[in-house]
C-alpha cells in the first residue's frame, strides 16, 4: 500500500519537474505579486473607508455606485478622449511611417526602426521636464523668438491640453510604430500586385487588402498606446500645470490624500475593465495568436 | 528523485530567505542600546547624530519616507515593532491619538522640553503635549515680486482679482488649498462643514482662474522664470526662489497664514522607547538644534532658545526672518476625519472643469 502510493508520489513528480523548474518560478512571482495584490484590489473595493482613513471590513456596493456620479464620470470621459486623440494621433502617424519602414532593405529598416527607439533610452521624465525647461517664459524658445524679434512678449508654451498631447505623443509613438512595423513588413506583396492586376487603383488596395492584412498591427498599436495613455498620469501633470484632473491622478489621490482606499481600488478596477474590454474587442478582430505575432 | 530533491531544497532557501527579509534588521539586538527613526531624508545633521551617538552610546538606524502617508501607514501597521521614532504631519494626528497608535512621551524626564517654544506646547490636537514633539515647520506665504507684481495684495482675496489672471504659481493639494480659502471666507481653516466647504469650493474655482501652475514640488520656479509675479508657497520654496530672484518679497496679510509642522511620535509598542526620549531631549537642546539647523537645515525651528543661537545668514534669511505679526498669525491642518471625502469630491471637481 504504503509503496503504491509512493511510485504515484515520485511520478506526479518526475513529469511535473520539468514544468516546475521552467514555468515555477515565474508563476511563483506572479502569483504572489500580482495574483494576490489584486484579488486583494477586488477585495476592498467592495469595503469603505473607516473615519481615520482605514478600511472598514464590510460588504457595500457604495464605491461603485459613487463611480457613476456626474463628477467622476466626467473625469473618466476627459481621460478616455484624451487616450483616444493619442491613439488614433499616434496611428495616423505612425502607420506611414511605418509602411516606409517596411518598404526598405532589412538593413536600412534595422537601423530606422532603431532611429524610433532612441528617445526611449532616455528617462521619460527627464524628458518631459526638459520640455518645461525649453518651454519657460525665460526658457531658451522664448528667449530666442524676444531676440530676433519674432515676438514682443513671452508666449505661453507650456500648461494646456495641447502640451500635454504632445508629451503623451512622445511617449506614446514607439509603442505604435513597432507593432505596425511588424505587421505591415509581414504583408505579401504579391496580393498587392494580385489587387492591381485585378484592376483595383492604390486607393482600392489599400482599403481593400493592406488595412485587412494589417489590422493585427492596427489593433496591436490601438492597445499598446491607448491602455498606457489612459492610467498615465505624470505626463498631465508635468506638463498641464496640474490644473487637470485624469483618471490616474484620481485614482493616486485616493490612495494617498483622501486616504480612501476602497473608492481608490474600484476606480483602478473600473480601469482594469475597460482594458479588458479592449482586448476582448481585440480577440474579435484577431485571433491571440497574431498578438504573439505582434509582439 | 534528485530533481524534487534540489527543488525542496530551493524552495525552503526562498522561504527561509523571504522570512529573514520581512523580520531581519533589529530583531537581534532589541536590548541594547539602539534607536530606529523613519523621517525624511536628508532632514537632520549627520554630525547632530553623531554626537548623540557618542553621547549617549546608542546606536541610530535611519530609515526614509517618501511622503506623509508612508509615516501614517507605518504606524498604524504596527510600527511599533520596527520604529521608535516616527515623524507624520500635524494634519495626521488626531486619527493617530484616537485610533491609540502612539505611545505616550515622558516629557517630565525630558530636561530641555522647556526650550520647545509654548506656542507648540499643548496644542488642540494634543492638548497635554503627551504624543508629540515638532521637528521642523514649513509656513505657506504668499510672495510676490515687487517689480512685476500689478496689485498689493493685503488679503487672500486680493488674489481674486482679475489683474491676477495666469500670475499665481501655487502648492496643490487638498489640505492646502482649501483651509486658505476657508480661512479667506472667515470660516474655520480645517472646516468639516459641508456648506462651508461647498463655499470654499467657489472660491477656489476663481482663485484657479488666475493660476497658471500649481505643483506641491517645484511652485517656485514659476516665479524664478518670471512666469509668475505671485506665490502661494512653501518657506523652502522660498528660499530656494530667492536664491536665484534676492527681491521677492513676503505678503502682510491680514489673513492667518498656513502652517504644517512635522512632528516626531513614538508609535505604540516601540522596543526602545527611553532611547526615543532620550534623542528627543537631546534634539531640544538649543546648542544641538542650532547645530542642527547651521548644517544646511534652514527650516523654521520651533525653539526660539535654538534659533538665538544661529549665525545671521539663518536668522536673516528672508524666508526665515519674517516679521512676527505674519508668523504669529497662524492656523494648523488639522485631521478632518470623514469630511476629507467631501474636500476630496470638491477638489476633483475643482480639477474636472474646463
Amino acid at each position: 500500500m504504503e509503496d503504491t502510493i509512493k511510485t504515484k508520489r515520485m511520478s506526479w513528480g518526475r513529469r511535473n519537474a520539468p514544468a516546475i523548474a521552467t514555468a515555477g518560478p515565474v508563476s511563483f512571482w506572479m502569483i504572489v505579486f500580482v495574483l494576490l495584490p489584486m484579488i486583494y484590489v477586488v477585495v476592498i473595493s467592495f469595503m469603505s473607508r473607516n473615519v481615520y482613513g482605514g478600511i472598514d471590513f464590510t460588504f457595500t456596493l457604495a464605491n461603485y455606485k459613487e463611480m457613476m456620479e456626474p463628477l467622476y464620470l466626467k473625469v473618466i470621459w476627459k481621460s478616455f478622449k484624451l487616450a483616444v486623440l493619442t491613439t488614433v494621433i499616434c496611428l495616423l502617424l505612425g502607420y506611414p511611417l511605418a509602411y516606409y519602414i517596411a518598404g526598405k532593405p532589412s538593413a536600412t529598416a534595422a537601423k530606422l526602426i532603431m532611429l524610433v527607439m532612441i528617445p526611449y533610452w532616455t528617462n521619460s521624465l527627464v524628458r518631459l521636464y526638459s520640455y518645461n525647461l525649453l518651454g519657460a517664459t525665460n526658457g531658451p524658445i522664448n528667449n530666442f523668438l524676444l531676440k530676433i524679434g519674432a515676438i514682443e512678449a513671452p508666449l505661453d508654451l507650456l500648461y494646456s491640453d495641447g502640451i500635454v498631447i504632445v508629451g503623451l505623443l512622445t511617449a506614446m509613438l514607439p509603442f505604435s510604430v513597432l507593432p505596425l512595423y511588424t505587421s505591415i513588413e509581414k504583408l505579401d506583396k504579391s496580393l498587392l500586385e494580385a489587387s492591381k492586376d485585378l484592376g483595383a487603383n492604390a486607393f482600392t488596395t489599400f482599403r481593400k487588402v493592406t488595412i485587412p492584412l494589417t489590422m493585427p498591427g492596427i489593433v496591436g498599436c490601438i492597445l499598446l498606446v491607448f491602455i498606457p495613455s489612459l492610467g498615465m498620469y505624470y505626463v498631465p501633470e508635468a506638463l498641464g500645470g496640474g490644473k487637470v484632473m485624469l483618471i490616474g491622478s484620481l485614482i493616486r489621490n485616493q490612495f494617498l490624500v483622501t486616504k480612501n482606499w476602497p473608492f481608490g481600488a474600484s476606480l483602478a478596477i473600473l480601469m482594469i475593465l475597460m482594458t479588458l474590454i479592449m482586448m476582448w474587442i481585440y480577440t474579435r478582430v484577431a485571433s491571440l495568436d497574431d498578438l504573439e505575432e505582434v509582439f | 528523485m534528485k530533481i524534487k530533491k534540489a527543488l525542496v531544497i530551493m524552495l525552503a532557501f526562498v522561504t527561509v530567505m523571504s522570512f529573514t527579509a520581512c523580520g531581519g534588521g533589529s530583531s537581534d539586538t532589541e536590548d541594547a542600546g539602539e534607536l530606529n527613526i523613519y523621517m525624511w531624508s536628508e532632514y537632520m545633521s549627520e554630525d547632530f547624530v553623531d554626537k548623540f551617538e557618542e553621547e549617549t552610546g546608542i546606536t541610530v538606524n535611519f530609515s526614509y519616507m517618501n511622503s506623509s502617508e508612508e509615516a501614517v501607514a507605518k504606524i498604524t501597521a504596527g510600527g511599533g515593532d520596527e520604529y521608535d521614532l516616527v515623524m507624520p504631519c500635524d494634519a495626521d494626528m488626531t486619527s493617530l491619538i484616537e485610533g491609540g497608535y502612539l505611545e505616550e512621551i515622558d516629557t517630565s524626564s525630558m530636561e530641555n522640553f522647556q526650550y520647545l517654544d509654548d506656542a507648540y506646547k499643548g496644542r488642540s490636537f494634543d492638548p497635554d503635549t503627551k504624543y508629540a514633539i515638532p521637528y521642523f515647520m514649513n509656513y505657506i506665504y504668499v510672495v510676490y515680486n515687487p517689480e512685476t507684481c500689478p496689485k498689493e495684495i493685503t488679503s487672500y482675496n486680493d488674489l481674486l482679482d482679475p489683474a491676477f489672471e495666469g500670475q499665481i504659481t501655487s502648492v496643490d493639494g487638498i489640505r492646502n488649498l482649501f483651509p486658505m480659502a476657508l480661512e479667506a471666507l472667515g470660516y474655520d481653516p480645517n472646516s468639516t462643514n459641508d456648506a462651508e466647504i461647498e463655499e470654499a469650493y467657489g472660491w477656489l474655482q476663481k482663485y484657479m482662474k488666475n493660476v497658471k501652475y500649481l505643483n506641491s514640488d517645484d511652485a517656485e520656479k514659476e516665479l524664478v522664470s518670471g512666469g509668475c509675479s505671485v506665490g502661494f508657497v512653501f518657506d523652502g520654496m522660498f528660499g530656494r526662489a530667492l536664491e536665484d530672484n534676492p527681491d521677492l518679497e513676503v505678503a502682510n496679510l491680514t489673513d492667518a497664514v498656513q502652517l504644517g509642522v512635522d512632528e516626531f511620535v513614538i508609535p505604540k509598542g516601540a522596543k526602545n522607547k527611553a532611547n526615543a526620549e532620550a534623542f528627543l531631549n537631546f534634539m531640544l537642546d538649543p546648542e544641538n538644534m542650532a547645530a542642527n539647523i547651521m548644517d544646511g537645515h534652514a527650516y523654521t525651528c520651533p525653539n526660539s532658545a535654538a534659533v538665538e543661537l544661529c549665525d545671521d545668514s539663518y536668522k536673516l534669511a528672508k524666508n526665515i526672518d519674517i516679521p512676527k505679526e505674519i508668523k504669529e498669525n497662524y492656523f494648523l491642518q488639522l485631521d478632518v476625519g470623514d469630511a476629507m471625502k467631501t474636500y476630496d469630491k470638491f477638489y476633483t471637481r475643482l480639477k474636472s472643469e474646463e
